[in-house]
């Protein structure tokens, strides 16, 4: 008995042991971003603080045409508006798919899972033909408007809404509801787990989104946050500790969301293969 | 109007909506791919119809092989060490009775870091004067040439993207073990079961939905490795850790040649969904809890 305990220890002190080397890059990043130029690389306590990366990413990097804070402020917008049509137009979007008889749903979603097994990559090369087209290069909307629907949030919210029994709906006809009062309001609050996933999902996609975004923006004002670091990065290299700064001010949203809705995140990994 | 026609009329209303969206955004993109792929363009003036010489001059391409080599190398690196890390973390998880949640967070929260961060940061950690070398230093007296080494770069990728995916791919095996009915496992044991023979007549054969959506995504994942190298190697030491995104990349935006680029990826798609095909074929079972 007393050694199974003792066993039981070691493994949980084990697994610890691990969790913490798992967190420690971020732990490294973090830190580091803090300490003065020749103790990045010197031991891993330092032995003072300091703020100027910080400020120079707020305050220098303009005059090196790199503006942090507006890339971060790009990259909440971007994303957010991204979020949300997303949100918005799969709710719609789901509910003639799963609960109307229009003698073509079966045919669109069908359709819709098609869409589903080509890889993003084929279509980067002939998206960026169509944005030229429209002139909309180095423009905001080249970063959000082909991301404003998205085939998989309409796939997982058709399949919840499908879980729906069809008496919810009777019954807010009777009352004289409206549709978008029967998606918004009756359907939509039902399957609040599987919009937060998808929108949760979207958001972190939009927000790490990098090769699209490095395609179609040259402009420095109008870049999302990874992108102007990575074109930092490379002109930049030596300046480690300023580079670490907008790591941490790149890296801190997403743990941030990831920290308040872990339970959705945990819920939609066990959806994932269902 | 009768209530049939209206709800005719609503459905494909609302439907139209995504349709109209996806004909300018998928569809449009989807006609232009068959175009760039059997031409000859630069951006400008009017594409010349080649026919499959795009993909002739492809599989004639020393770099294409080069690239296909590398992708090959990251996989058999890649693969191993996280399904098998991605199965003991499961397992382990699975065992554990407090920190549960901890461990659990500890190793997701890697799997949202963003792509530039984190190899900013794995540079760093990585690099001659880096952490990881100095620890190696102080201890064993050596350094290890962790990127700059043309043998060496691509395990580095592998071993930095198995941190980010480790925790994800374990949480989908965990969620597999955690639908297991335990009297499984009781019944087991009455017979005699050892852990082992639980482990491959039971485990194994009953989280095989998981089992297969894991290596599906890291499959696809291996196709589409970009923002490493690119921040990190460049492609090099030797074009050693060029992958088929950045070469696609670098043909289309580097050397203006859009047509070749499009054949590449559609090549490169196409060689993705055959390794998948082949894994399903291999791996993929029926299963059922009776």
């Amino acid at each position: 008995m007393k050694k199974k305990i003792v066993k039981d220890v070691i493994f949980h002190a084990v697994m610890i042991i691990l969790a913490l080397i798992w967190i420690y890059p971020y732990a490294w990043m973090f830190i580091s971003s803090f300490k003065v130029p020749n103790e990045i690389f010197g031991k891993f306590i330092p032995s003072k603080l300091t703020l100027e990366h910080y400020k120079f990413i707020f305050f220098m990097s303009k005059k090196l045409e790199r503006p942090f804070i507006r890339a971060f402020l790009n990259s909440v917008f971007i994303s957010t508006v991204v979020t949300f049509s997303v949100m918005f137009f799969s709710s719609l979007i789901a509910y003639p798919l799963s609960k109307l008889k229009f003698g073509g749903g079966k045919a669109v979603f069908n359709f819709i899972i098609f869409q589903m097994l080509f890889p993003g990559f084929i279509f980067i090369i002939p998206l960026f033909v169509l944005i030229k087209k429209l002139h909309l290069l180095n423009t905001y909307p080249a970063l959000i408007v082909p991301y404003l629907m998205s085939a998989w949030g309409v796939f997982m919210i058709t399949q919840a809404y499908k879980s729906i029994p069809n008496d919810y709906i009777e019954a807010a006809k009777i009352d004289g509801a409206r549709t978008l009062w029967i998606i918004f309001k009756v359907l939509l609050p039902l399957v609040r787990g599987t919009v937060s996933i998808v929108g949760l999902f979207t958001f972190i996609s939009i927000w790490d989104n990098f090769m699209w975004p490095l395609i179609v923006m040259k402009d420095y004002n109008k870049m999302p946050l990874a992108v102007l670091l990575a074109t930092f990065h490379h002109e930049y290299a030596a300046y480690v500790g300023p580079l670490l700064a907008g790591s941490v001010l790149q890296t801190i949203p997403m743990i941030v969301i990831f920290i308040i809705f872990r339970k959705q995140f945990l819920k939609g990994i066990s959806m994932s293969f269902k | 109007m009768s209530l049939r026609r209206k709800e005719k009329a609503l459905g494909w209303g609302i439907v139209s909506i995504y349709l109209f969206y996806t004909a300018i955004f998928w569809g449009y993109p989807f006609i232009w791919m068959f175009i760039l792929a059997f031409t000859k363009w630069n951006f400008f003036g009017k594409p010349r119809f080649t026919g499959f010489n795009n993909f002739i001059k492809l599989f004639q391409d020393p770099v294409f092989w080069e690239v296909f080599l590398n992708t090959l190398r990251f996989m058999l690196y890649f693969l191993p060490m996280v399904f098998f890390g991605a199965m003991l973390f499961a397992l382990a998880l699975n065992k554990m009775k407090y920190f549960k949640s901890f461990v659990a967070l500890s190793f997701l929260v890697a799997n949202i870091s963003s792509g530039v961060a984190y190899s900013i940061i794995f540079q760093n950690i990585f690099s001659d004067i880096g952490p990881i070398n100095r620890f190696l230093y102080d201890h064993f007296g050596v350094t290890i040439p962790w990127f700059s080494s043309p043998s060496l770069a691509m395990l580095t990728i592998a071993i930095m993207v198995t941190w980010k995916f480790v925790g994800y791919y374990g949480l989908i095996l965990y969620s597999g073990l955690q639908a297991i009915p335990k009297s499984l496992y009781e019944a087991a044991e009455l017979d005699g079961a050892t852990r082992w023979v639980k482990f491959w007549k039971i485990t194994l054969p009953l989280i095989n939905p998981a089992v297969v959506t894991v290596l599906i995504l890291s499959i696809n994942l291996s196709f589409g490795i970009f923002t490493e190298p690119y921040m990190i190697t460049g492609g090099g030491p030797m074009n050693k850790t060029l992958t088929f995104m950045m070469y696609m990349y670098n043909t289309a935006f580097r050397r203006i040649n859009p047509s070749y680029a499009t054949a590449l990826a559609i090549v490169t798609a196409l060689i993705n969904f055959g390794i998948i095909l082949l894994v399903r074929r291999t791996v993929e079972k029926e299963v059922s809890i009776v």
